[in-house]
């Protein structure tokens, strides 16, 4: 499809500027369909094929190489099934200095835990939760609600009908994901037995490599 | 003892990782009786600092006591006519925790990461045209927001406050009567305990006055002594005696 009907190079460039200023204007990250939505509608008029996401993802190289080429101290990033603008890692030492007061907190370890079971089981009552993690989770579920990093997305048909939590956009934002499949692959329990095994095999041959030596 | 760096751990599930990650144990082979002795050193410990023990804790040195406990008893066999092995639940349990907590770790660097990165941000929202057209706004509205929205509603309503005066009417005759009664049941009684079934300060005050009323008639005789604050109410057996009596100070 892409290129099937060739722009031409001036419409081509318009459209990638066109991307370039929703992104610089917006503060929050806009998906494919949304700048698409937006720019078709502006050439609706004119005699041109519209656009389509594969379009939009080749704007968004093309800006990149451009912003690589020039170093600039920013670039776009893909980030909740989106783009944003966002400045470079090696330039969160100023920054971190200039917005002191204004820094997200980092998660406490237990609101982690308690995320990463939901991030990975959702939708996940609070009783599961609480039974992977072996202590009371009422806590830190109502600050991660407060927070909006999680939501009740419904309740479970089980005894009591329990609500059901889930992840929201602010967590996919909070660790810079484009979505939640990018999130690092769970660990498999029969994966975590081998690699004991593993280990106990290898620590049996350095203790015997060990013992040669003396 | 040994002494075990105060760590924060999450949960007991996350102290007996710590024992068998430190010891270099095997959690699907985890020595029970060893593992229950290490743990419930560390409850004394945390005991002697004084601090709080979590309730999950106890629950789990209950299990761990529980487990080891049968381990020394014959055990039962599973449906496969295999021994059934009393910690399985609990490995299982601990091989579920590991891995969320391998996930977490990962889940802290992502977002060591990310905190790296600066948005565009403190952009100024002018109010919006056409709100309900571009429902934007609305988007990300989850049950969570309503019911925040709802409280938030709730809790900035301006505060009315609403006074209710009830009257009542009690008259002095009326206590009269009560008073009577009241010595009726008995010859002598407290005045604490003639108003103990008061709550409203009038009748209390109304009930005063119809005692000092019927004092003054000789009806009843007031008593108090130095040592207590109450004073003692009884009928006047002999109605000749009018007055307030009192065994320290004398009424002149």
């Amino acid at each position: 499809m892409f290129m099937s009907e060739p722009q031409t190079e001036a419409a081509m460039t318009t459209a990638k500027h066109i991307i370039e200023a929703m992104l610089f204007a917006s503060d929050e990250p806009l998906s494919a369909k949304q700048l698409l939505e937006v720019l078709n509608q502006s050439y609706a008029s004119i005699e041109t094929t519209a656009f389509t996401v594969e379009h939009i993802l080749e704007f968004v190289a093309a800006l990149n190489r451009e912003y690589d080429v020039q170093q600039r101290a920013f670039h776009i990033i893909p980030i909740v099934e989106g783009f944003q603008f966002a400045t470079r890692p090696q330039y969160a030492h100023w920054l971190g200095e200039l917005f002191k007061e204004r820094i997200k907190r980092r998660l406490s370890s237990s609101a982690l835990e308690t995320l990463a079971i939901i991030a990975y089981k959702q939708p996940v009552s609070k009783p599961e939760i609480e039974s992977i993690r072996g202590v009371n989770a009422d806590y830190v579920l109502s600050s991660l609600l407060e927070r909006n990093i999680i939501t009740i997305v419904g309740r479970a048909s089980t005894i009591g009908r329990p609500l059901l939590y889930g992840t929201t956009e602010q967590f996919l934002h909070h660790f810079g994901l484009k979505n939640l499949k990018d999130l690092p692959r769970l660990r498999e329990i029969e994966d975590l037995m081998k690699e004991s095994e593993m280990e106990v095999e290898k620590k049996i041959l350095t203790d015997a490599l060990q013992s040669e030596k003396q | 003892m040994y002494r075990i760096k105060l760590e924060q751990f999450e949960g007991p599930l996350d102290l007996l990782l710590f024992f068998i990650k430190r010891d270099e144990l095997e959690i699907k082979d985890i020595p029970i009786a060893r593992i229950t002795d290490e743990f419930l050193d560390y409850l004394h410990y945390i005991e002697m600092l004084d601090l709080d023990i979590a309730s999950e804790f106890i629950v789990m040195a209950s299990t761990l006591m529980q487990i080891k406990v049968k381990m020394l008893l014959p055990k039962p066999f599973t449906e496969e006519g295999e021994e059934e092995d009393p910690r399985a639940e609990l490995i299982r349990q601990l091989y579920e925790y590991k891995r969320y907590k391998e996930a977490t770790e990962e889940m802290a660097l992502m977002e060591d990461e990310r905190r790296k990165l600066f948005f565009r941000q403190n952009f100024l929202h002018d109010e919006m045209e056409n709100i309900v057209e571009k429902n934007d706004a609305l988007k990300n509205v989850t049950l969570f927001h309503l019911i925040a929205a709802f409280k938030h509603a709730i809790e900035n309503t301006p505060k009315q406050t609403f006074h209710t005066i009830e009257r009542f009417n009690v008259t002095i005759d009326e206590q009269i009567d009560f008073i009577q009664q009241f010595l009726s049941e008995k010859k002598q009684r407290t005045f604490s305990e003639l108003i103990s079934s008061m709550r409203e300060k009038l009748r209390i005050i109304v009930t005063i006055l119809a005692m000092l009323e019927m004092a003054k008639n000789g009806i009843i005789v007031l008593r108090c002594t130095e040592h207590e604050r109450d004073l003692w109410i009884s009928q006047n057996i002999e109605p000749s005696f009018t007055g307030i009596i009192s065994e320290q100070f004398s009424l002149n």
